[in-house]
């Protein structure tokens, strides 16, 4: 009996064991995968041949059914559902489909879509930032004639119309190399001020000076995150200054120069030092500031999109929004630019059925899907005509969000900017550096470059 | 040194056994180094002869479909580069025959661990027949096939109750191990991640950037020095103040004059019950620049008085957030966290003191500090001595305090840090889950896993040996 219990007691042991090791298991997944790709691939040859005389244009209906999955974010499930039915009976005539649609935040999508590409959903949504390591990771399936031909013969419409449907920054954001990666959805990932119009004047939030000035005066402060390079970097846009991506990965950046319009990136953080001093600055860590909006000891916020549901219970019938502000940048004063950002929709490159998967995201991300998106969840569309609608044009953040458009630009960057650029906004922003210690900013400022700028390991 | 020896000597008596079945052995034997299951029939033993015989044909069987396959490619990791044409008729992709690095590395190591066991059970199964050839010579009994299984839940049922759970160590503790020590030798990253690229072989050179020889961040080993050095200091502080303060709450808690001795117990434990993540991520936020714990010390004027004197350069305490004040808070934050443990385990340890001894000591007039540190505290050492060194181990790679209370939070002022990826609250487990999480650098996290591993391995041999020699075990038995 003992015996017989310890033997029980190995084998629970073991088990457990088991459970731990789900890791290795995953890997085993990747095989079996790799094995069905493998089959699939026969199996197509000897599709292809049996209909060889069919012409490519040909849609030709399939008894098959096409298994599909579609990642998007928590709150984009009902939406993600109501399109893909629509899709499905749109496309009734040619296949018969089964859609899954999984949970997977935008943000996130690359880390988890990485780990295991070949175990990833064959349509997801994704941060435009992400693209670059997708693409590099072979994980997106590239937009090509091939596509083009396939878009054609199902949806009547060719690659160059849907460039053309949308706006130019979001196409450019899901192009890398001259090849289009995704589908834009959105083009509201931006930041802009709000500002509660009853303590500020429109003249007020025209330059940093005396947004500041004014703030203090009604005791109250001014919310924006520095500690992060997508938000800090927009002093540097505003000032002519640019960042860019290399062949390798690598990222180049001139801060540490003079920019474009000649003015040093000394200057530039001499302009933030002088913002950041002021105590009507509050400097959040990257995602408080809604939590700082909704404390009410805010008159203005830098922030973008997400946040205008907050901004809107603080500030009441003060909400309003628009560009952000100039700062004074060696006696001049300088509009601050911004990071212009899309939401995309790509497709894994090892999906089983590439055709219908691109069908699929280019149907989630037309005309009909934006303006649904929007009336569902005020999502900014980057989808021209859905643009032009009465709705879009009367939402305060929306239209923030087009005034700053003109100073925004295209952040392309490299994973080795973030954490350079982070430490370098909060240096800025805990008053590290003497704005009249020329030499120590601009030993800064070279430190920051010579990290960006790291070799990809 | 002398188990050293003795281990050695085994390994070589194994293969000296070896040497002699071969050689003294008859046709039965030597056959059997070709055919497993010879021996057993020479023996009339033919069920186990058939096991062996599948056995071997099973062996054979694998490494020809799989372990010779990919073995082959284990010295290039893979030479086929993945390329797809797409078929605009069946609107599907079609691959090419592509190697996947990874897999290949996977499936190389299992291959190489049944290899490694296929080998012991080769030479095991010679020694065995040859034993049963000479238990045949002088006329002994020979085990029918029952009688051996019979002997397996019996005389050496140890063997079959351990054949599970080293099985399942093999799999899952033994394999990724060594899957994870070859990642350390190639250029798995970001830049060759498998199945769209390859990745290969790189030897030293991992190791070499690690410790500053020409890294690919010129801050690498400036961050990795000081992320070792924080992570040393770390597990040292965390491990003695959560050790004594354990002790000194349960010898409060079961002192002569509490009084409702169960309700405080229960209110320290409340801390363990509530999940980590969901403690933790509280005092974040209550010690955040802008949070509750700031407000109310603003409101009082603390933030103010320790602003004039110069101690903050902010108009806030940046408890979480500034070197120095995160450290310390770091492991003050820890001893909440860790102290009902500790109290736990002393706890019991203090129940189990001999009481002759106390009251004896209190009859000789010791005062209560001399029976603390002459007679309790001896007495918790002993039997908690190599506890405490598993829980240093433990804080070394204590990987939620520090990473819940400062991912995404805590944000570096200082440069050479940040070029690394390294921020000064890591310890050396956060920084690699940063490389790997974050920046998908397997290669250098294998590298970092390694040297960790190292350190713990060093310092529990040493410090097991000091404390477990000093304390001598099973000196309080009676």
């Amino acid at each position: 009996m003992k015996k017989l219990l310890a033997l029980i007691l190995a084998l629970a042991m073991t088990l457990s064991l088991a459970a731990c090791g789900s890791s290795s298991s995953g890997s085993s997944d990747t095989t079996s995968d790799t094995s069905a790709a493998a089959a699939d691939t026969s199996a197509a040859d000897t599709t292809a041949d049996d209909t060889a005389d069919d012409t490519t244009t040909a849609a030709a209906s399939t008894d098959e059914v096409i298994s599909l999955t579609v990642w998007g974010a928590e709150e984009d499930q009902d939406y993600l559902a109501e399109r893909v039915e629509a899709f499905e009976e749109a496309y009734a005539d040619y296949a018969t489909f089964d859609i899954q649609i999984g949970v997977e935040s935008e943000s996130t999508a690359k880390d988890t879509v990485l780990t295991d590409i070949e175990a990833a959903a064959d349509v997801f949504a994704f941060a435009d930032d992400q693209l670059v390591s997708l693409v590099n990771a072979g994980a997106l399936l590239a937009l090509d004639d091939n596509m083009s031909a396939v878009l054609e013969a199902y949806a009547d419409k060719t690659l160059d119309d849907v460039k053309d449907a949308n706006v130019e920054v979001s196409i450019e954001a899901a192009t890398y190399n001259d090849t289009l990666y995704a589908f834009p959805t959105s083009a509201d990932n931006g930041f802009f001020l709000f500002y509660d119009s009853s303590v500020l004047s429109e003249e007020d939030v025209s330059s940093w000076d005396s947004l500041l000035a004014a703030a203090e005066e009604a005791g109250m402060q001014v919310a924006m995150t520095m500690s992060s390079g997508w938000y800090n970097a927009g002093f540097f846009y505003g000032a002519g200054f640019t960042t860019g991506l290399n062949d390798d990965g690598t990222t180049s950046i001139g801060w540490d120069g003079t920019s474009s319009l000649g003015y040093a990136g000394v200057d530039v953080v001499k302009g933030m030092l002088s913002i950041t001093s002021s105590s009507a600055f509050l400097a959040c860590a990257d995602g408080d500031v809604s939590n700082q909006i909704a404390s009410g000891n805010i008159c203005a916020a830098v922030s973008g999109t997400w946040d205008a549901e907050a901004a809107q219970a603080a500030f009441g019938d003060g909400y309003a929004a628009t560009k952000l502000p100039t700062f004074t940048c060696a006696g001049d004063q300088v509009q601050m630019g911004s990071v212009a950002g899309c939401k995309l929709m790509g497709v894994n490159a090892y999906c089983d059925n590439a055709g219908w998967a691109v069908l699929l995201a280019e149907f989630l991300t037309n005309e009909e899907s934006q303006t649904r998106h929007f009336e569902l969840r005020e999502i900014g569309p980057s989808n021209i005509n859905a643009q032009s609608s009465d709705e879009v044009a009367s939402n305060v953040a929306l239209n923030a969000l087009a005034e700053q458009s003109e100073y925004a630009t295209i952040q392309s960057v490299g994973d080795k900017y973030w954490d350079p650029t982070a430490t370098f906004g909060e240096i800025i922003a805990q008053q590290q550096l003497d704005a009249d210690d020329d030499d120590a900013i601009q030993a800064a400022l070279d430190d920051l470059v010579s990290g960006v700028t790291a070799a990809i390991e | 040194m002398n188990k050293l020896k003795s281990g050695l000597g085994a390994v070589g008596q194994f293969f000296a056994d070896f040497g002699h079945a071969v050689a003294d052995g008859d046709i039965f034997v030597k056959l059997s180094l070709v055919w497993f299951g010879a021996g057993y029939l020479g023996r009339k033993q033919y069920v186990k002869s058939l096991i062996m015989t599948i056995y071997e044909a099973a062996l054979v069987a694998y490494f020809a479909l799989v372990g010779i396959p990919y073995l082959s490619d284990f010295g290039t990791l893979g030479t086929v580069q993945q390329e797809y044409v797409f078929n605009i008729v069946t609107m599907k992709n079609e691959y090419n025959d592509y190697d996947n690095s990874f897999t290949i590395l996977l499936f190389s190591v299992v291959s190489l661990v049944i290899l490694v066991f296929a080998i012991y059970i080769w030479i095991y199964n010679v020694k065995n027949v040859y034993r049963l050839q000479q238990q045949a010579a002088v006329g002994k009994h020979v085990n029918s096939f029952l009688e051996d299984v019979h002997d397996y839940i019996n005389g050496k049922f140890y063997v079959t109750l351990l054949a599970l759970p080293v099985t399942g160590v093999v799999l899952f503790t033994v394999v990724p191990l060594f899957v994870m020590i070859f990642v350390a030798f190639t250029n798995y990253d970001q830049n060759h991640m498998p199945p769209s690229s390859l990745f290969d072989w790189v030897g030293l050179s991992n190791f070499i950037k690690l410790f500053g020889g020409g890294g690919i961040t010129d801050t690498f080993g400036y961050a990795f020095v000081r992320v070792l050095g924080w992570t040393l200091v770390w597990s040292f502080f965390a491990t003695l103040t959560t050790y004594f303060g354990g002790i000194l709450m349960a010898l409060l808690v079961n002192g002569k004059t509490t009084i409702a001795k169960p309700m405080w117990r229960v209110l320290f434990m409340i801390t363990i019950a509530v999940p980590q993540f969901v403690s933790l991520l509280l005092v974040r936020n209550f010690f955040a620049d802008n949070g509750i714990m700031n407000t109310i010390l603003s409101n009082l004027g603390v933030t103010g008085f320790l602003h004039n004197i110069g101690l903050i350069s902010n108009n806030y305490i940046p408890f979480l957030t500034a070197p120095g004040w995160a450290h310390v808070m770091i492991i003050l934050i820890n001893i909440w966290i860790g102290v009902p443990y500790q109290m736990l385990i002393a706890n019991g340890v203090l129940t189990n003191i001999p009481s002759e001894q106390l009251e004896s000591a209190a009859i000789d007039g010791a005062n209560s500090w001399q029976i603390f540190r002459s007679i309790t505290m001896p007495y918790v050492f002993s039997v908690t001595g190599p506890a405490l060194v598993t829980d240093f181990v433990k804080n070394i790679n204590n990987f939620n305090v520090i990473y819940l209370l400062t991912a995404d939070f805590y944000v570096t002022t200082n440069q050479a840090m940040a070029n690394s990826q390294a921020k000064e609250t890591d310890l050396l487990v956060t920084w690699l889950f940063t490389l790997t999480q974050d920046y998908y650098n397997y290669k250098m996290a294998a590298a970092i896993g390694i040297i960790i591993f190292i350190i713990c391995a060093l310092f529990t041999l040493i410090a097991f040996n000091r404390v477990v020699a000093r304390t001598g075990e099973g000196d309080f038995a009676q």
